[in-house]
């Protein structure tokens, strides 16, 4: 930690969130909003996803991101990995961010598994060689046989799952968004799963960030937790007592045994 | 009166500073990504074609059929075809028709770049405004391919290449350009608005025989119709290959038509700018 203290502050930080919030339009029909954009007199309704977040993440943290359904986290999420962006606040995220929220979306149906491993790669900025190696850790791992030269199309959700776990399992993140609703395959590719996530969590400065409801998984992984309330952050400390915020003065949930990251 | 105009001009500054920041944006992005839209042009080419016994062939197929067609439609149908300046009517209907093929892509394909590429907006951190210009390059290299092969044509019928054919570059460089610009601008009103897509696919034909392609703009009698119509700019592209490949005229000979489709192309721009700054951060919303 000294050691740490002594680089610049900026170094340290892997995400910041600055009074961010995001909302949502929602007008009468699509009609109104292709209206609105032209007319600033066409109305419609706000919904706050997020308002007022402010943290800041060091880097080599594990978070564990708490809340109801509808709570905000999957916008904050989103807007960490940088497809959504706020409508005001400042984000800064340091490192290369991989998330394993919805494994089968963000392929080409059309190309193969094979094909789609490069266009990644190639997305990424990756040179030849690092797109070879990142193949061949991706169709091992992956591990669906010969469908790896067939059209995304003609995949299992399964096998999509797979073939997405394997990708942003496989970039060596520095910053890892896992959600726990993440179903992947059968039982034993779940597990395999989940030592590859405990296996890049425990690599130095790799900052995670988890979205749990079970207790038992978000204390064997992260330090600390953020509760989320429509949309507001409620809670920010130490993850047990965070986990006691979320859990309030209701009756503590059993906790579920075992501890595995992934759900089916 | 004499507080409104510092109010303008302080309106005028600020629109110039966002629209300048979006342009700026853009521009970042494509030069960062540059590597990554030619890679991406490649697996759309590829994407296009594959799948088919023909395959690539189709790229020839189609406008061959389609040039059979008007070609049969107006020199047996109508007895329409004579030959001008010297070039028969058929090398005459291709040199403007070859332009079409590609931007017939553009305005429908073009507009609905965003949907087909949602994956690219909503899954994965992407620079949204390179989709436009990779999928513009795709078709972009089947039109050179297919500019080669007229080029050809010509050299057989006995038309060999000479010096006019040194301003083909500039016709397609503009082309390129305006509909790159022209997909940025479309693709995320038609994500935003399935209307959009419809109207614009509703409308191809009629750009098709309101423009140029299919009969000379010079040769209107009406002055202020001929000089109205170039600011079509489908009309002042096909006539720019005819320049090339029939006419033979240079570009900077009709300033007029120039100076009108800088017009038109400065405007588009200015458009996208407009929408795009609008709507960038609210595409992964509705898509």
């Amino acid at each position: 930690m000294t050691t740490e203290e002594t680089t610049t502050k900026t170094d340290d930080i892997a995400i910041e969130f600055k009074n961010v919030s995001k909302r949502y339009k929602l007008y009468r029909s699509d009609k109104h909003r292709f209206l609105g954009i032209f007319s600033k007199r066409i109305g419609f309704k706000e919904i706050y996803a997020n308002s007022h977040l402010s943290f800041t993440i060091k880097r080599g943290e594990s978070v564990a991101a708490i809340g109801k359904n509808g709570a905000g986290k999957s916008t904050m999420l989103k807007m960490i990995t940088g497809v959504v962006f706020p409508t005001t606040g400042q984000i800064t995220v340091n490192g290369r961010v991989s998330a394993l929220l919805e494994l089968t979306a963000g392929f080409d149906a059309e190309l193969t598994g094979r094909e789609n491993i490069t266009l990644r790669g190639q997305i990424w900025g990756l040179s030849k060689d690092a797109i070879a190696a990142l193949e061949k850790e991706v169709v091992e791992f992956a591990d669906i046989g010969d469908y790896m030269d067939q059209p995304m199309r003609t995949y299992s959700s399964g096998m999509k799952a797979r073939v997405g776990f394997a990708i942003s399992a496989s970039i060596n993140p520095e910053i890892l968004v896992v959600d726990e609703a993440l179903s992947v395959g059968d039982k034993a590719f779940r597990e395999k799963c989940d030592r590859k996530i405990r296996e890049i969590m425990e690599k130095e400065n790799v900052t995670v960030i988890f979205v749990t409801h079970s207790r038992t998984a978000a204390e064997s992984i992260c330090n600390r937790g953020l509760v989320l309330e429509k949309g507001r952050l409620a809670f920010d400390g130490p993850i047990k007592e965070a986990l006691d915020y979320y859990e309030g003065p209701r009756e503590p949930v059993a906790p579920i045994p075992g501890t595995a990251i992934t759900d089916a | 009166m004499a507080d409104a105009r510092p109010d303008i001009s302080a309106v005028f500054a600020s629109r110039a500073k966002r629209y300048g920041g979006t342009l700026f944006g853009i521009v970042e992005e494509h030069r960062e990504f540059w590597r990554q839209i030619f890679q991406l042009a490649a697996a759309d080419l590829v994407k296009t074609y594959r799948g088919s016994a023909l395959g690539w062939l189709w790229a020839l197929i189609k406008p061959s059929v389609t040039i059979f067609v008007y070609w049969f439609a107006f020199a047996i149908g109508l007895r329409a075809s004579k030959s001008v300046n010297g070039f028969p009517f058929s090398l005459w209907l291709i040199a403007g028709i070859l332009p079409w093929f590609y931007i017939s892509e553009m305005l429908t394909q073009g507009t609905t770049t965003l949907k087909r590429y949602s994956y690219l907006v909503t899954k994965i951190k992407f620079p949204v405004s390179t989709i436009a210009t990779f999928v513009s390059l795709s078709k972009f290299y089947v039109h050179l391919a297919l500019t080669a092969i007229v080029i050809v044509i010509f050299i057989v019928f006995g038309y060999p290449v000479d010096v006019y054919y040194l301003q083909l570059p500039l016709y397609m460089a503009l082309m390129f350009a305006f509909f790159t610009v022209w997909s940025m601008f479309a693709a995320p009103l038609s994500a935003i608005s399935k209307d959009f897509a419809n109207v614009v696919s509703s409308f191809v034909m009629a750009i098709f025989w309101m423009s140029g392609v299919m009969w000379d703009v010079n040769q209107i009698k009406n002055p202020w119709l001929s000089r109205l119509l170039l600011f079509n700019p489908v009309t002042f592209i096909a006539t720019g290959y005819r320049n090339v490949f029939i006419y033979k005229r240079w570009f900077f000979q009709d300033s007029f038509a120039l100076m009108a489709f800088g017009v038109v192309f400065t405007a588009m721009v200015l458009l996208t700018l407009f929408t795009y700054h609008r709507l960038r951060r609210d595409i992964a919303d509705v898509l």
